[in-house]
């Protein structure tokens, strides 16, 4: 009797048993086309976790010519100068960032690439899938050498079993098995124009296939006998040469140009530049954020946002890191200056100003040579915020006028705090020892005076490790700051910059010089000029604060040398893309990192410093390949003498 | 009796697989149950007695039933009873306040009785799980503790009364914020990653709810069952152990009674958290070199924001009751009134509970019965939080020239938003500024149990537990409200709502029956059936245009709605089990006990359902033989030995299917989409955990039963767990929940209790004390490596060990830096920055080979050496005063408020840091680095190792003093009693304490009430394990003054 009551209930209870998931996804949804669909979306939203990520962003900044390690760095900075300030580790180097978001994208791409014919995917979007595999191991050979290409399922297969060891594929088999092969169907596959805003297409899909042939060619051609790892010989196992691959990157590149589809040359570089213009025609590739919803721009519009979340929600706040402490600036209430140190400068969610990190500052060579031309040339006006302008009103600070620089009288609006365009003046300027003059609430940065300005100023050579221009091109860009000084603290609602439609005409350029054969009117002389001849439109002068209207191409391209060689490509590439995260690449594909910036000069990091220290860096062959991070270390299982075997030699 | 213990695992899904293997075990029920039911005889005599109290009061009212009959009566003014009974017959003696107590006739006429809430009390009836035993006859391991000794540590609830009560029953503080819960570990972590809580059982049904849910003053006894052979009737549900929670029933024949018990006390904070005052601070960023005054600081404001922040909080609560019986039925209704004021501003929390229960004997062979137990809680406050405060610079002023209140302070890199006791209140009362959790909870019990006529014994049972539980939380942020820059952010509202209802079917059979005086037979099989279903559901807005809107309509926002996936949940998860178990004993010497069960759960993977698992203990009675007859030093002496298994299911439902992870995306401001991608991957080989466990304990009693105590060993190993391993990114795939990895918890246990001064010339004393060590560690992990660095497991090390630098001092001087090769050890160091051990190894020239780095992380074991509790009672005519306190011994107190992930050590001068002695060119030998000194994520490189103290610390919970007013009123039905306590009055030999002055109690998981989590490691896992000193809302010392009345 109880057996049989027993059976009853075990059959009535079955069901019991069963799972039905109701608010979470399994992985089967992936066979579906709306998984598919999420799959390609996901594969944009990876971008956000690689591009605007801080510390990802210092390591292709800082211990290049382009940024040192500013006042307020911790480690994650100081170890990246090579200066003897710290030392780049398995554990420390946060090369990480790439590492940890690249091959979880790489196989979902796998994943889509597999399902997607069966889901009834059409191929263009597939190609989508394939150009991002492709991009994620074009950046993680150029920062750490050869890596798997089997997550342990299979070569470039989707893989969905708790696979633990890893063996490292070569640089030359990464390239010619996933980055070029991929490139070559998303170019044959994807559309002219983008299937949505940001989208990729053939032209975004021949940049990156000209820039990995380039990368590739400069890797053949191996001029300063950089180790690689795991070893490889320098020889293609297709068969070609550097000058093949130059030529390619040349042909790609020059193909890119004279088939632009939607995309082009903005005007002028404010244009590029300036907040609320930046998806425009020449943006081929962003990390997208919007202030329109908070849910998918991954982090908070109203917050006092922390650098990164943990988890990470792929917020963007690079540029908080290049932006000195301008808020400690104080202009005085009294005209004698004295009375009360008013904050004339205050945290605002505006272009030149933002969340002061204090994490990296630039060189003074950046000032005097990289941007020696700053009347012509409108790149760095339209790159860095030089004058800093008084906007208490909108911090609640009612004083109509406020004592500043030589006790002189200063409005909201007026400029504050600039920075110098040369050293011209240098003899004149007047500098407190510490951050104030005697007697004198105002300054607090100790910036120097020169007479009749009532603008306190820093010359070229007087920046410092806590005094120094910030970066306009990146700054934030909000429109709800309505009267007062809007969400400053909260991540950057703008589009983190990857690639831009300019950057064809520097490969080409790059590829010429490299020995490819041009076709007329693409010498690398001609493709850079098309670059400098922009570089020479004003449209607006952020110095002034004002429209400023002329065209100085003429003048630019008269200036450019006769022939151009590649410290002139590497140099004009700093002066288009200061900032932009990358110039480590460059200066390692070209292997030119030691030779433009084994040293730099720079101020202390104390207010009153005005003295550029010289400071030499210590960058050995080992330096030109990342570390393994220690968590891909950690979580192996294998020997310790494979995981040595698995690091990259001198880690 | 014996029974097949063969442990079979299942490939096959078919319905009845398992259902033939518990035929084994139900056939041989059935078997056993049909060859025992013989028809007995006995003759009814006549047995009178007196039920008296410790003191030897009377017991009023007190009830007397023949065990298993409805027969029964009631003690009058004097305690005396009459009854007619079978010879033999076994009388249970209930009364409210005592437990219950069984007394074999045995042919006696006069039975006295004393009632006794001491624990170790051989008659005392012990909850096993469905059923009961006489402490006598319990071959496992089982604590057990009563209601009144319980209610000596007066408590919202009985997690904190029980706290270093009963020894292998380690219960810890997870937050000091009004109402929060505890974490119970008994015996120690056995899983990795898996759920550790043990299974609690209300009035013999699993019950869903937090032990905050039920109301102390309910609390009959707690019984809880420590080892297999106790726990096997839970089957996976009791892998982590069973807390048994027997509320007062009224007992049959016994007159109506109310009992009413109240206390009402004020809270003030243990200890501030030690931040700098002004001066110090001053120095401090002097020291650092690295920041200037900020706008609204200056050097001469001296400023403690925490006292301006604190305020006295209130606890009170009342409880009353009304229980009695008639000849068939008994029945017990209650209420309750909770509410906790904090110390932080508006931070309370309040409990309303009702309960019922109902127990009718419907003719002669069948009985039903209803118990229910709901209750409305409400905590508001809880966005409160103390880093602002603490974090603020002293050398500030929150007032205006004018008197008004500052609504930000302004410091050189950071604007912090002013948050006294007056603005926060202020805030509240203006509907700017408000968090409440409002949670409804129903847990029901309906049975009804019908005796099988012509067998003697025998019994079918049907308990239907239905419980729903609900909460809602509310949030609303008015503009600007917090955000120390901007006065025009814009409001933010958000609710969340989370729903569980839940359902268990038990059907049993049970045979109970004592033949020829010495045969004692129990015999159970029982199935059962459960189901929960789980809903979470979440909303948040911008932008709400009226503050009196607060949160109730997110639709009037004119800014953003967002319901974002992450924050919605469902689960159902079920379980099917079976078991069968037999309790036999002879002439109370020889006893033992076996259990079969099977377990069938929806998490695991399709064919690794179901597990079937045994359990079988031992006992001897050795006072019971007749050689030991003579030895009148020694009372009572038993002998336990048990082995079983037990199994673990403590994964989340799905956890085999895999799981994506949703990546919201904009394509241009205003074009969205949601991505995915696999962060989990399926498992379809996940199968039950499990763990075998030997246990061995001797119960004595010696001098006259004035020293009575119990010792046990016991090792419990468990395979197969569960555990979400994390995958090297090259993988491509986050995570998969796996089995992996053996551990080991090895312990000893010790619990006395004596009897010192025994009621001579009105004293007596009374003094406990439990003693416990657990041995925990990890054994093996699948894939054959002993170490995981990145999940920070290793074998032969505590399974939640941490994985770190090991501090060693300071580089304390030039000399010594240049002695010890600080150049090569640590480049780009300075002097008087934190040193870490090398471990690597030094060339021929005595220099080491490289520079400090991850191969220097070492493995620090975090569990004590040992712990436990004791507790004394002095009495002295009406007067009592008691003492209740716990101790650990060894172990580490990780304290994240010094070290990295606090961000209140930053030591840079940034923000107020704590008051700690730190290296300056004249303090060389400092504990603390040198401010401004080489970083790592903003605070001083190593930092974390700064959180490692000495875990060891005894502290006292509380002192109490009554006095028994029943003495004033002899041969009266009224008893009261007033008392007066002190809880959290010192904590001794605690070196966090010495250095800090805070309690040394935990506060926090280790992801929590910290400002990066991540500045120790990325791993969330890892940080969640453990128990952590945050900055939360901080320990209280309380005053509490109290009364029981029952008449």
């Amino acid at each position: 009797m109880i057996t049989t009551l027993l059976v009853v209930l075990f059959t009535g209870c079955s069901k019991i048993l069963q799972e039905e998931p109701r608010s979470i996804y399994t992985p089967e949804f992936f066979k579906t086309e709306k998984g598919v669909l999420g799959g390609i979306t996901s594969q944009y939203a990876h971008l956000r976790f690689i591009f605007g990520q801080p510390y990802y962003y210092n390591t292709l900044e800082t211990g290049t010519d382009e940024y040192t390690y500013a006042q307020s760095a911790d480690a994650n900075f100081r170890d990246m100068d090579l200066s003897g300030v710290g030392q780049i580790t398995p554990a420390s180097s946060r090369s990480d960032v790439l590492w940890g978001t690249a091959f979880a994208n790489i196989n979902t791409a796998s994943g889509i690439i597999e399902n997607a014919a069966a889901a009834g995917i059409p191929a263009a979007l597939i190609a989508e899938a394939r150009f991002f595999r492709a991009f994620d191991y074009f950046l993680l050979v150029q920062t750490f050498g050869g890596v798997p290409l089997d997550l342990g399922a299979g070569e470039l297969k989707f893989n969905t079993t708790a696979y633990r060891k890893s063996v490292r594929n070569t640089v030359p088999e990464v390239y010619t098995k996933a980055v070029f092969p991929d490139l070559i169907t998303a170019i044959n596959d994807l559309p002219a124009n983008p299937r949505v805003t940001g989208g990729v297409t053939k032209t975004v899909a021949r940049l990156y296939l000209a820039k990995a042939y380039l990368t590739y060619g400069w890797w053949l051609q191996n001029p300063n006998n950089i180790p690689t790892y795991p070893a490889s010989p320098r020889t293609d196992p297709d068969g070609h040469d550097a000058n093949w691959y130059f030529q390619r990157a040349y042909d790609i590149a020059t193909q890119a140009i004279d088939d632009p589809g939607p995309y082009g040359l903005v005007e002028t570089f404010y244009d590029l530049h300036v907040g609320g213009n930046d998806r425009n025609k020449e943006m081929l590739l962003y990390a997208d954020h919007t202030q329109e919803s908070e849910f998918y721009n991954g982090s908070c519009l109203n917050c006092f946002g922390s650098e990164i979340n943990n988890p990470p929600t792929g917020s963007n706040s690079a540029v908080w890191m290049v932006t000195w402490n301008y808020t400690v600036i104080r202009s005085a209430s009294n005209p004698d200056g004295t009375g009360t140190a008013v904050s004339s400068v205050q945290r605002e969610a505006a272009q030149s100003l933002g969340r002061p990190y204090i994490r990296m500052a630039p060189p003074v060579d950046v000032f005097l040579n990289t941007f020696s031309d700053k009347t012509l040339d409108s790149r760095y006006d339209g790159t860095f915020s030089t004058v800093y302008r008084g906007n208490w009103p909108k911090g609640g600070t009612t004083n109509a006028t406020l004592y500043n620089a030589n006790d002189m009288p200063v409005t909201p609006g007026q400029p504050i705090l600039s920075f110098l365009e040369d050293d011209s003046q240098a003899g004149s300027i007047v500098y407190p020892t510490g951050a104030n003059f005697p007697g004198k609430v105002s300054n607090g940065v100790g910036a120097g005076v020169l007479p009749g300005r009532a603008d306190f100023v820093v010359h070229p050579s007087g920046i410092s490790r806590i005094v120094f221009p910030g970066l306009w091109k990146m700054g934030v860009y909000r429109t709800d700051n309505g009267n007062g000084l809007g969400q400053p603290n909260a991540t950057s609602t703008r589009p983190f910059k990857i690639a831009k439609f300019s950057e064809l005409y520097f490969i080409a350029a790059e590829a010429a010089v490299k020995g490819a054969t041009t076709v007329a009117g693409k010498s690398a002389r001609d493709l850079i000029n098309v670059i400098r001849a922009r570089a020479g439109k004003w449209k607006f002068s952020n110095k002034n604060n004002a429209v400023f209207v002329q065209d100085n191409s003429a003048a630019m391209v008269a200036a450019t040398p006769a022939t151009i060689d590649i410290n002139y490509i590497l140099a004009e590439r700093s002066r288009e893309y200061f900032g932009e995260g990358l110039r480590w690449f460059d200066l390692v594909r070209t292997q030119k990192w030691n030779e433009l910036a084994g040293t730099y000069r720079i101020g202390g990091a104390a207010y009153g410093n005005h003295t550029p220290q010289t400071v030499t860096r210590t960058i050995e062959p080992k330096h030109y390949l990342r570390p393994i991070p220690q968590g891909q270390i950690d979580g192996m299982e294998m020997t310790a003498e494979e995981k040595q075997a698995y690091q990259n030699p001198g880690y | 009796m014996k029974i097949s213990v063969t442990q079979k695992h299942y490939n096959a899904s078919a319905i009845f697989k398992p259902l033939m293997h518990h035929a084994k075990a139900i056939g041989l029920l059935i078997l056993t149950t049909a060859f025992l039911v013989l028809p007995a005889m006995a003759q009814n005599i006549t047995v009178k007695g007196r039920v008296t109290n410790e003191n030897n009061q009377p017991v009023v009212g007190a009830s007397v039933i023949v065990k298993g009959t409805t027969n029964g009566t009631t003690t009058d003014a004097d305690g005396q009873y009459q009854l007619s009974a079978p010879a033999n017959a076994t009388l249970v003696i209930s009364s409210i306040g005592f437990p219950d107590k069984e007394i074999v006739v045995g042919n006696q006429t006069t039975i006295n009785v004393s009632l006794t809430t001491r624990t170790n009390d051989l008659e005392q009836v012990v909850v096993v799980g469905y059923g009961t035993q006489r402490r006598e006859a319990v071959t496992g391991s089982v604590a057990s503790i009563g209601g009144d000794r319980l209610r000596e540590v007066p408590s919202p609830n009985i997690s904190q009364s029980l706290q270093g009560r009963l020894p292998g029953v380690e219960i810890t503080q997870t937050s000091t914020r009004p109402g929060a819960t505890m974490q119970i570990r008994i015996r120690g972590l056995r899983s990795l990653s898996a759920d550790n809580n043990p299974l609690i059982v209300l009035d013999g049904i699993p019950f869903m709810g937090s032990l905050a849910d039920i109301n102390p003053n309910d609390v009959k006894s707690v019984d809880v069952l420590k080892d297999a052979s106790a726990t096997a009737i839970y089957g996976s549900r009791g892998a982590n152990g069973v807390i048994i929670i027997t509320t007062d029933k009224g007992a049959r024949g016994r007159k109506p009674r109310i009992n009413y018990s109240g206390y009402h006390g004020m809270q003030t904070v243990f200890a501030k958290y030690p931040m700098m005052d002004g001066p110090q601070f001053v120095a401090l960023r002097k020291a650092a070199g690295q920041y200037t005054n900020g706008p609204d600081e200056a050097d001469d404001i001296n400023t403690d924001w925490q006292d301006l922040f604190y305020k006295t909080g209130m606890v009170t609560d009342h409880s009353i009751s009304l229980s009695g019986g008639t000849e068939t039925g008994s029945y017990n209704f209650g209420g309750g009134y909770y509410l906790n004021q904090g110390v932080v501003p508006t931070q309370q929390y309040k409990r309303y509970s009702l309960r019922g229960s109902i127990d009718q004997q419907v003719g002669q062979y069948f009985r039903f019965g209803l118990t229910t137990n709901n209750n409305f809680n409400q905590s508001e406050g809880n966005q409160v939080g103390l880093y602002n405060t603490l974090s603020m610079t002293p050398i500030s002023s929150p007032f205006n020239p004018d008197g008004t209140t500052k609504r930000s302070i302004r410091m050189i890199l950071d604007n912090q938003y002013v948050y006294t006791r007056d603005v926060i209140e202020q805030l509240q009362d203006n509907n700017q500024w408000l968090n409440e959790t409002r949670g409804f909870a129903s847990y029901n019990a309906l049975y009804g149990e019908i005796k099988v006529p012509f067998v003697e014994g025998l019994r079918y049972r049907t308990n239907l537990g239905l419980n729903y539980i609900q909460s809602t939380n509310g949030a609303y942020t008015g503009q600007g409200v917090g955000d120390g820059l901007n006065p025009t952010t814009a409001s933010a509202a958000s609710v969340d709502n989370r729903y569980t209802y839940h359902w268990v079917l038990e059907n049993m059979l049970t045979y109970d029956r004592t033949f020829g005086g010495k045969h004692t037979i129990n015999a159970v099989a029982l199935y059962s059936a459960e189901q929960s279903r789980y809903n979470r559901s979440h909303m948040e807005a911008r932008d709400i245009p009226a503050d009196a809107f607060q949160f109730y309509n997110l639709g009037q926002a004119t800014g953003q709605i967002q319901i974002n996936p992450a924050n919605q949940d469902y689960q159902v998860w079920g379980l099917l089990s079976a078991m069968g178990r037999v309790m036999y004993s002879y002439d109370n010497r020889y006893m033992i006990s076996a259990t079969v069960r099977s377990d069938g759960s929806s998490r695991l993977a399709e064919g690794h359902k179901w597990h079937t698992y045994p359990a079988v203990s031992v006992g001897w009675n050795i006072s019971n033989e007749e050689f030991m007859k003579n030895i009148s030093l020694v009372n009572n002496l038993k002998l336990r030995a048990g082995y079983g298994q037990t199994s673990n299911q403590a994964i989340a439902p799905y956890s085999t299917l895999g799981r994506l992870e949703t990546r919201p995306y904009n394509f241009g401001p205003s074009t969205y989409g949601t991505g995915y991608y696999v962060s989990q991957i399926p498992n379809p080989n996940l199968g039950w955990e499990f763990s075998k466990t030997f246990n061995i304990g001797v119960d004595f009693a010696i001098l006259k039963n004035r020293l009575t105590g119990t010792i046990e060993y016991y090792i419990t190993k468990t395979e197969d767990v569960l555990l979400r391993l994390g995958l090297p990114q090259t993988a491509g795939v986050g995570s998969i929940a796996s089995n992996i990895g053996t551990t080991e918890n090895k312990g000893f246990e010790l619990a006395l209790n004596g009897t010192i001064i025994d009621n001579s010339n009105g004293w007596s004393w009374d003094a406990g004390i439990n003693f416990y060590v657990n041995r925990n560690k990890l054994t093996s992990l699948a894939s054959g490596q002993t170490r995981d660095e990145s999940n920070w497991w290793f074998v032969g090390h505590n399974i939640n060990a941490i994985f770190d630098y090991k501090r060693i001092g300071l580089w304390n001087s030039s000399k010594d830096s240049a002695d010890n090769f600080m150049n090569i050890l640590e480049p780009g160091g300075n002097v008087g920055m934190i040193r870490v051990e090398y471990t690597g190894e030094y060339g021929a020239d005595g220099k080491p080979v490289r520079a400090i780095g991850p191969a220097d992380r070492q493995i620090l074991d975090v569990d004590p050496k040992f712990q436990g509790g004791f507790n004394t009672r002095v009495g002295y005519k009406g007067f009592d005063l008691s003492v209740v306190g716990i101790f650990r011994k060894g172990g580490i107190l990780f304290s994240t408020i010094h070290g990295s992930s606090g961000y209140l050590n930053l030591l840079s001068g940034r923000r107020n840091n704590l008051d700690v002695d730190y290296w300056t060119p004249t303090n060389t030998d400092a504990k603390y680095p040198k401010p401004g000194g080489i970083v790592s994520s903003d605070n001083p490189k190593y930092g974390s190792t700064l959180s490692y103290f000495d875990g060891s610390f005894l502290k006292v919970r509380t002192i109490s003093l009554g006095y028994d007013f029943s003495r004033l009123m002899r041969n009266s039905n009224v008893k009261m009693r007033m008392y007066f306590t002190v809880q959290n009055p010192f904590v001794l030999f605690s070196e966090f304490h010495k250095e800090s002055g805070l309690d040394p109690e935990p506060n926090s998981f280790g992801d929590q009430n910290v400002s990066s989590a991540g500045a120790i490691s990325s791993n969330q896992d890892l940080l969640r394990r453990l128990l952590t000193v945050g900055y939360n809302t901080p320990s209280t010392r309380n005053y509490i003054i109290g009364v029981n009345l029952s008449f």
